[in-house]
């Protein structure tokens, strides 16, 4: 270690121009970083139903799908429909939007006993202008399943544009185009947007939003408490400074690697500066501890001596980033944690190399403020430490009751856990996507999209029937209100025709109705070009797990049931996808946490060469999970796409202040051979590090609250409570632990020595 | 000197004077020439064979009979393929249409009022199939004159989804070689090129390549064994005959 101290400080200017010249490049990596947000894409594609959903949003054009919600008292008034006719030529005339569907351009079919009568349901030359035209419209409307609900809300207060866009079309920009163009009308309706393209617009902004505001929030909170604890100005810039560093080369790394910023990894720079930070302050704070005279000597002692517990921190913080590797659905997760595991291992070469190097380079030695650390040190001590440590030592097996007590309420709490996996829930109540999406929940049947999938013969009345036999069954759900297929279209041709609403027998006569659909714009939407493929389209109106799940299982078996050569049926859609992402967000919940376990207890037990004190180490930190679960029961914070994260997170960081203590409990139980001297010992010197580092870790993920995606917060909160309870656990519980063991070994030894 | 300026001068003007007069002249009587040499048989038959091709390259061919008598009453009658052989349809005037599918053995009539609709999954839409006129639907205006072309703009006199039509007109024969519509939001949406070629007296559209941008789908109409003024009656075009 000594060896490795001298030649970095031999070779500290290499060191330096290293990272700067690497930071440069890094750093002008990032200029081509791009955001991702295109949430789907997070999907994985070994997921058959997740797959499969992609590419039949792909295929059929579904996710290229946007909406516009005017919403009034009355949509039947000549002025609405002026600005949804406003509205429609806008988009229509958009680069980049293929078709356009509103009240004021729909077509209407009315078949009769002559024949068929193409029309439109409103002329867009002119409007219906008085009340007798405007009463009429709203009759036909209501009259027809196709617009009822679907172009017009039941209530009649609110009206729906849906458009397409081009399968080339840059889907964001477009949306941002369509945005300012209709926001620039400024309309006196209600407007909202809708659909995947104007979701990825907001989800965007979300993105920068929080970028810009949460990255300076970061640097001010950790600055703030660096500038407490140390009070110096080297003290608050290096961490700061490696912390940031590694951030650099982490999004620089990033972007190299092909990978975009996603509304979970645009915090791994949040991250990093809240907990690579502290490997630099575990340095630096051994740096100003050793009072040697000879400068540089102090440096490498310091170094040697701090070296192996920072490596330790570091290497269990990335080891619970990484462990949800192996058990995330979505790749966005998956990405999160291992970035965020090489920045951690980036931001601790960083304090290992760069560090002393710079100190050593600059002369930042330590100066004149051991006096304030000294009599901070004790103000600490008076009022927390000391009596803390008399009431560990008079009361050990009270505070054993009280944490089992705390254990016991959590453990009956976790039961409460609540999953959530709708996306809608990523997002604040007050911003855009909810508020649409909350809309479109009411009044449109929902925006869940739901889609069964034929493959077979489109021209066959086996398959047709199947469809609408399919789509029947489909609506004895409450939650699905409308179902749309080639199969309705075929009937309502063949009604057309005079020979009622059904599926002709003859396929003859279907391929001939065929010539009546073919080139209509909603026919791609519904059958593949080689009519060897078709979908039924339908929206689940409710994002309650339950009924989805009820949905999808019942909806599986139906398909199982009517099971036939001639076709494969398939369901898929959102809800499909959300009852995978349910399951896998509990599965993965127990793969991550297992997997941290048990890497955390080796990595620990190696260390400290005993698998017991491994174990003991790693009781407070697994107390404090269960804890954070029973919180998250009892509090209604739902298990999620970023809460799943929480555990296998407090496990790495929460750790170290275990190791802390039991490697400051060998030491001094080595100088002085009496335990709960030794205990008093720890706590009174590694206490203060402890309340220091939880208190700057915490602050620092408690800025998540600030971020704009739900999911983050919570992600925040619920890790810097399990900062909180494995700092509190490590100074509590552990030493109760290693008191009543070290008594029990006493009384076992005085026996046998009796 | 200053003679020399002035003198010039008065032969732009006078030039340009010429040029303006001679487009209004020019204009109206080009896009009626047109007309004659697009609308002047009194019938037509002839095989219609329609090329769809998507934006893969992939290709669709139908073929049909094509009947027609003056600018409004036409018949397609269906023969390949095979699934769609026997679909006849009957245009009239006034937006009247007779369907025939011979699986079902009955005709439907079809009215329709969109204009801007896909005639059976072509490219062209019933607008563009229309009967009318170019000069009783259009204003035209002379854009320029090239080698070959008189490029003309037609502005729509009434409804269309058109905001205008920029027509090449050949400078000896008057038969459009090219057509480029353009939508409301003043963006060319769609393009014709023809292909004609003398039968007879007349100038006939061997070709007519219709392709919509957006979409990035082509139809070609391609026209053979065309005949002209067999003396086809209004009989020909009637219900009776669709379901011959």
């Amino acid at each position: 270690m000594e060896k490795l101290a001298q030649k970095i400080i031999k070779l500290k200017w290499i060191i330096i121009l290293t990272v700067f010249a690497l930071t440069l490049f890094f750093g002008y990596q990032i200029k081509y970083l791009t955001i991702n947000s295109d949430v789907l894409s997070s999907l994985p594609d070994d997921d058959p139903v997740a797959r499969l959903y992609k590419d039949i949003g792909t295929q059929f054009g579904g996710n290229d799908m946007g909406m516009i919600v005017l919403e009034s008292d009355d949509i039947f008034k000549t002025e609405v429909l002026q600005h949804v006719k406003q509205i429609t030529d806008s988009l229509k005339y958009t680069d980049g939007v293929s078709t356009v569907t509103s009240l004021t351009n729909i077509l209407d079919i009315k078949s009769s006993d002559w024949g068929i009568e193409i029309g439109r349901l409103v002329d867009e030359y002119d409007l219906p202008d008085n009340q007798s035209e405007l009463d009429s419209l709203k009759k036909n409307v209501f009259s027809k399943e196709m617009y009822k609900g679907a172009i017009v809300s039941e209530d009649g207060t609110a009206t729906i544009v849906i458009f397409t866009l081009l399968p080339d079309a840059d889907k964001q920009a477009v949306a941002k185009e369509i945005k300012n163009k209709i926001k620039a009308m400024d309309l006196p309706e209600k407007l909202y947007f809708g659909g995947l393209p104007m979701m990825m617009d907001d989800i965007t902004n979300l993105i920068i939003s929080d970028i810009i505001w949460l990255l300076p929030m970061i640097f001010v909170v950790i600055a703030f408490i660096l500038l407490i604890s140390f009070r110096s100005s080297r003290g608050v810039i290096l961490p700061l400074l490696t912390a940031g560093i590694s951030a650099v080369w982490t999004i620089g790394i990033m972007v190299i690697a092909g990978y975009e910023l996603t509304i979970i990894s645009n915090i791994i720079p949040v991250v990093l500066l809240a907990v690579g930070s502290a490997y630099t302050i575990h340095v630096l704070n051994s740096i100003i501890h050793n009072k040697l005279k000879d400068r540089n000597q102090a440096l490498i002692q310091a170094f040697s001596y701090i070296i192996v517990p920072v490596i330790l921190a570091a290497v269990t913080t990335a080891v619970g980033f990484v462990s949800f590797v192996f058990g995330a659905y979505l790749t966005m997760i998956k990405d999160f944690g291992i970035f965020t595991a090489i920045g951690i291992l980036i931001a601790l070469i960083l304090s290992i190399f760069f560090v002393p190097a710079f100190i050593s380079a600059l002369s930042m030695y330590n100066k004149k403020f051991e006096a304030i650390q000294t009599e901070k040190e004790s103000i600490l001590s008076h009022i927390i430490l000391q009596p803390l440590v008399n009431l560990l030592f008079k009361h050990p097996k009270y505070i054993l009751t009280a944490w089992s007590l705390l254990l016991l309420l959590s453990i009956g709490s976790m039961f409460l856990i609540k999953t959530s996996v709708n996306m809608a829930d990523y997002f604040k109540d007050d911003n855009p996507t909810k508020v649409s999406e909350k809309l479109m929940q009411e009044k449109f049947g929902g925006s869940l999209p739901v889609f069964v999938v034929f493959e077979g013969d489109m021209q066959s009345p086996d398959v047709l029937n199947m469809m609408i036999k399919t789509e029947h069954f489909m609506k004895e759900d409450p939650n699905i209100a409308v179902t749309q297929s080639v199969a309705d279209l075929v009937e309502q041709m063949n009604d057309a025709m005079g020979e009622g609403k059904s599926i002709p027998d003859d396929k003859a006569k279907i391929e001939q109705l065929w010539f009546l659909l073919d080139g209509q714009d909603v026919m791609s939407q519904l059958v593949s070009d080689e009519l060897d493929k078709g979908i039924i389209q339908s929206k689940f109106s409710s994002v309650d797990s339950k009924e989805i799940e009820n949905f999808t299982t019942k909806m599986n078996k139906f398909i199982q049931e009517n099971a036939n050569e001639n076709y494969k049926v398939e369901l898929t859609g959102l809800p499909s996808v959300y009852v995978k992402l349910n399951d896998s967000l509990i599965r993965s919940q127990y793969t991550s946490l297992i997997i941290a376990i048990i890497m955390v207890l080796l990595i620990v037990g190696i260390i400290l060469r005993s698998l017991s004190k491994g174990i003991y180490a790693t009781i407070p930190v697994i107390v404090t999970i269960l804890i954070l679960f029973g919180f998250m029961g009892l509090t209604g914070i739902s298990l999620d796409i970023a809460t799943v994260l929480v555990a296998s997170v407090a496990l790495g960081i929460g750790i170290d202040y275990s190791i802390h203590i039991i490697t400051g409990f060998n030491s001094h139980l080595k100088k002085n051979g009496d335990a709960e001297k030794a205990i008093e010992e720890t706590i009174m010197i590694s206490g203060k590090a402890i309340i220091i580092n939880v208190t700057s870790v915490a602050a620092g993920f408690l800025v998540l609250l600030f971020s704009q995606i739900v999911p983050l917060q919570n992600f925040g909160l619920l890790v810097a409570i399990s900062m909180f309870g494995s700092g509190f656990g490590a100074l509590t519980l552990l030493p109760v632990i290693l008191i009543l063991v070290n008594r029990k070994r006493k009384i076992v030894a005085n026996n046998i020595n009796n | 000197m200053k003679f020399t300026i002035s003198k010039a001068l008065m032969t732009v003007l006078i030039l340009t004077g010429g040029i303006l007069f001679a487009n209004v002249q020019d204009t109206s009587s080009v896009l009626k020439k047109m007309d004659d040499v697009m609308y002047s048989p009194k019938d037509m038959t002839g095989i219609n064979r329609i090329v769809l091709i998507d934006k893969n390259g992939k290709e669709e061919i139908r073929e049909a009979i094509m009947q027609q008598k003056g600018t409004d009453k036409r018949m397609f009658r269906f023969t390949a393929p095979a699934s769609q052989s026997g679909i006849a349809v009957l245009s009239l005037p006034n937006d009247v249409m007779y369907l025939y599918l011979p699986a079902f053995g009955k005709e439907r009539r079809i009215s329709t009022s969109v204009k801007s609709q896909n005639f059976a999954g072509t490219d062209f839409s019933y607008d563009d199939m229309g009967a009318e006129t170019f000069s009783n639907e259009y204003t035209s205006k002379l854009l320029r004159t090239e080698a070959n072309v008189f490029v003309l703009e037609l502005r729509p006199k009434g409804r269309s989804d058109y905001s205008k039509i920029i027509v090449n007109v050949n400078k000896n024969n008057y038969y459009p070689e090219l057509m480029e519509f353009y939508d409301k939001g003043n963006k060319k949406s769609k393009e014709a090129k023809y292909t004609f070629i003398k039968i007879g007296k007349y100038w006939n559209a061997s070709e007519i390549e219709m392709t919509d941008l957006k979409k990035n789908h082509t139809t070609k109409m391609q026209m053979s064994n065309v005949k002209y003024d067999t003396g086809l009656t209004d009989d020909d075009f009637t219900v009776r005959k669709l379901k011959r």
